[in-house]
């Protein structure tokens, strides 16, 4: 089973939490919370597990962020979501070498959040134009005046 | 010889777009060649950047609906569902049968008007003009169907939390009845067109070949990886809806090549039209409205992640709710982005004319990479 | 003959009348798909609705070859310098054509705090005519052009049929 097979791999890392996930209500079988310099070991241990990157984002809870990776597998069904909480003004260390299809992933993230990775490549803005000066994701970044 | 001469070769840097009728949208390809060979291509996104996912914190969810089809506008309808199901998930919602085989019908009628553009359009990049005609008067027959049904010809905004506003009736079923025959009959016509054509396979065949360690590490979905053999699809692998009702199969490829992937595309038409046979014939009666739909969608503390099959890939919706009327963030995975993210390796050691035809095959909609 | 360009130097009377027909019955429009209103442009130019019975089929990548620019989608900020860069690669006479909301007005994008479009495409160029709709029927797109060649030609196409459906 993917997930025992999971759960054993990254029971090796010291994580902060792997545990069961509420898929009915969740959509994961696995969540797991590590730190940001655990997170390229955990990204490695999915890979060896045949899982691929299926999504990366952050979340700006305005104290800190909340970045998530959701890792899905071709041949059995087991979503695992790592979160990873990361403060203001800090950098994440890059897993694009590992995966690489997370390098779009974390432009994105730097381009919307301002969110800095360590080592990546090619650290631009992917979708403002280049000379944008803002985060447009931010809480702070223009208040919330949508109409109700 | 060139030495002597006292020739200096260079790299030659070639702006593809982001106005170029291969492009398929706003897309800007940076490529530095060697004469007719990709040293390397750079994809510039963001030209079609509409800020969905801030306009998703500033709306409440329920107006968060019509963002959905603009984010993929050629398979709408399967976007609008996994919206839908992801806030029926946080609110504990169930969607009555009959609204869900409404929903697998409407989306399977999307899907093949999608596969149909995408087989006009990439012939048209390859150069053949008459497919795409063929197929836009195959498309405007189910856009007939589905526009009476929901009112709009592309962007759809059919699907409601808890079921669909308006139902459909008998005309509608022996519309799809009539279609469904219709296409079928179609077949012989674009095999003899395009499949068996000579010029068609020597450009498909054995170029843009993805494999399974790609597709891993880059996460791509849909008929592109189902193209290299890995039968992957979220209808069979993590059903959802009335999908398991239904008998289909997933058509998969050997090579990995374009070939292979147009011909997983047509097959998964075929395919499509049988579920969408079974679901007339098994349609049961009753409502289409989930009982309790709350006026407010006002869903408690929590998050979900929700995929669903489009006809690009997996598409998947990140919900974070903190109780409010308005999401705290919603984060689309759209298939698109990582199919596109592989384009530079697939592009790279290859000539240029094969670029174009690497681009159309693994069926890109730019507004789903830039959202 | 009006271009936005300003009044032409030399007036040619009548022949300046059959130049404008030509010009009204044979536009050339510009492949300029932005979003989703590019597939409807497509509808429009293909076999069901047909656009080159009025003449304005022969879709040109080039906008050198164009005299019409259909700008169907939502203009970003990052592709407005390229959108007038394409108009002005246009050579006079030329039209604009804003298909759709987001064209028009920014369209279902455009709110308080939205950063990334230009809500309208006349802010940054002149436009000619408008068609409303997200996205408009390819119906509504041939009515934009024909309103065009009406304002080409002074005259419209079929104008005594058109006007009497009441």
């Amino acid at each position: 089973m993917l997930k025992d097979n999971l759960t054993q791999a990254l029971a090796s890392l010291n994580l902060e939490k792997v545990a069961e996930g509420d898929y009915a209500k969740t959509g994961y079988h696995l969540e797991v919370a590590a730190q940001p310099a655990q997170m390229p070991d955990v990204a490695q241990a999915m890979l060896a597990a045949g899982c691929f990157l299926e999504s990366f984002t952050a979340v700006d809870l305005r104290e800190t962020f909340d970045l998530v990776y959701h890792f899905a597998s071709f041949d059995e069904l087991c979503r695992t979501a790592v979160h990873v909480p990361l403060g203001k003004k800090k950098g994440m260390p890059t897993i694009s070498h590992i995966y690489p299809g997370a390098d779009w992933y974390e432009r994105e993230v730097f381009d919307l959040f301002g969110i800095h990775f360590f080592n990546h490549p090619n650290l631009k803005r992917l979708l403002l134009p280049e000379d944008a000066d803002f985060h447009p994701l931010l809480k702070d970044f223009g208040a919330s005046q949508g109409n109700d | 010889m060139i030495e002597l001469l006292g020739i200096e070769e260079k790299t030659y840097t070639l702006n593809l777009g982001p106005q170029h009728p291969s492009t398929h949208g706003v897309l800007r390809v940076v490529l530095e060649m060697d004469g007719e060979f990709i040293i390397k291509a750079e994809p510039v996104i963001g030209y079609g950047h509409r800020g969905h996912e801030h306009m998703a914190e500033n709306r409440n969810y329920t107006q968060f609906l019509p963002n959905l089809a603009r984010v993929d506008y050629l398979h709408a309808l399967a976007y609008n569902q996994c919206y839908c199901m992801a806030v029926e998930k946080l609110l504990d919602l169930k969607v009555p049968e009959r609204a869900e085989f409404i929903r697998v019908i409407t989306c399977e009628l999307n899907r093949i008007t999608s596969h149909l553009l995408w087989f006009g359009a990439y012939l048209m990049d390859l150069g053949a003009f008459t497919p795409f005609l063929y197929c836009f008067d195959d498309r405007e027959h189910v856009l007939d169907l589905l526009d009476r049904v929901t009112g709009s010809r592309l962007t759809y905004c059919y699907f409601r939390f808890g079921g669909v506003p308006t139902d459909i009736d008998d005309d509608f079923v022996a519309g799809c009845r009539a279609f469904v025959s219709r296409l079928r009959s179609r077949w012989d016509d674009y095999h003899n067109l395009v499949t068996k054509n000579v010029i068609f396979i020597h450009r498909t065949r054995d170029v843009g070949i993805i494999t399974r360690d790609q597709c891993v590490k880059y996460g791509i979905t849909g008929p592109n990886l189902r193209g290299s053999g890995i039968p992957y699809d979220i209808r069979k692998s993590e059903p959802y809806s009335a999908y398991p009702l239904f008998d289909f199969e997933i058509p998969i490829g050997s090579n990995g090549d374009i070939y292979d992937r147009y011909v997983v595309r047509l097959a998964e038409m075929e395919q499509s039209l049988r579920i969408i046979e079974q679901a007339c014939n098994q349609l049961p009666d009753g409502p289409i409205m989930a009982e309790k739909v709350p006026k407010r969608i006002k869903p408690p503390v929590g998050e979900v992640y929700q995929a669903v099959e489009t006809a690009r890939g997996e598409f998947g919706m990140y919900i974070v709710s903190q109780g409010d009327v308005k999401p705290y963030r919603i984060k689309l995975r759209t298939p698109s982005f990582a199919n596109m993210s592989f384009f530079p390796e697939m592009a790279q050691d290859n000539l240029v004319a094969d670029l174009v035809a690497n681009l159309g095959s693994i069926d890109v909609v730019i507004p789903e990479i830039d959202r | 003959m009006e271009t936005k360009t300003g009044e032409p130097l030399i007036h040619l009377g009548v022949l300046e009348e059959a130049l404008n027909l030509a010009r009204a019955n044979s536009l050339w429009p510009l492949t300029f798909g932005l979003a989703c209103c590019a597939i409807e442009m497509m509808a429009a130019g293909a076999s069901r609705f047909d656009l080159d019975r009025f003449g304005a089929g022969v879709f040109r990548p080039s906008p050198r070859q164009c005299d019409l620019m259909i700008v169907a989608g939502t203009i970003s900020i990052k592709m407005a310098p390229a959108v007038v860069r394409l108009y002005e690669q246009m050579p006079a006479p030329k039209w604009v054509m804003a298909m759709g909301n987001c064209a028009i007005s920014g369209g279902p994008f455009y709110y308080p705090t939205q950063y990334a479009i230009v809500p309208g495409a006349d802010l940054i160029i002149p436009v000619d005519v408008y068609v409303p709709g997200c996205p408009p029927r390819p119906e509504g797109l041939i009515e934009g052009i024909l309103l065009l060649e009406e304002k080409i030609t002074k005259r419209g196409r079929l104008r005594k049929f058109r006007d009497a459906k009441g």
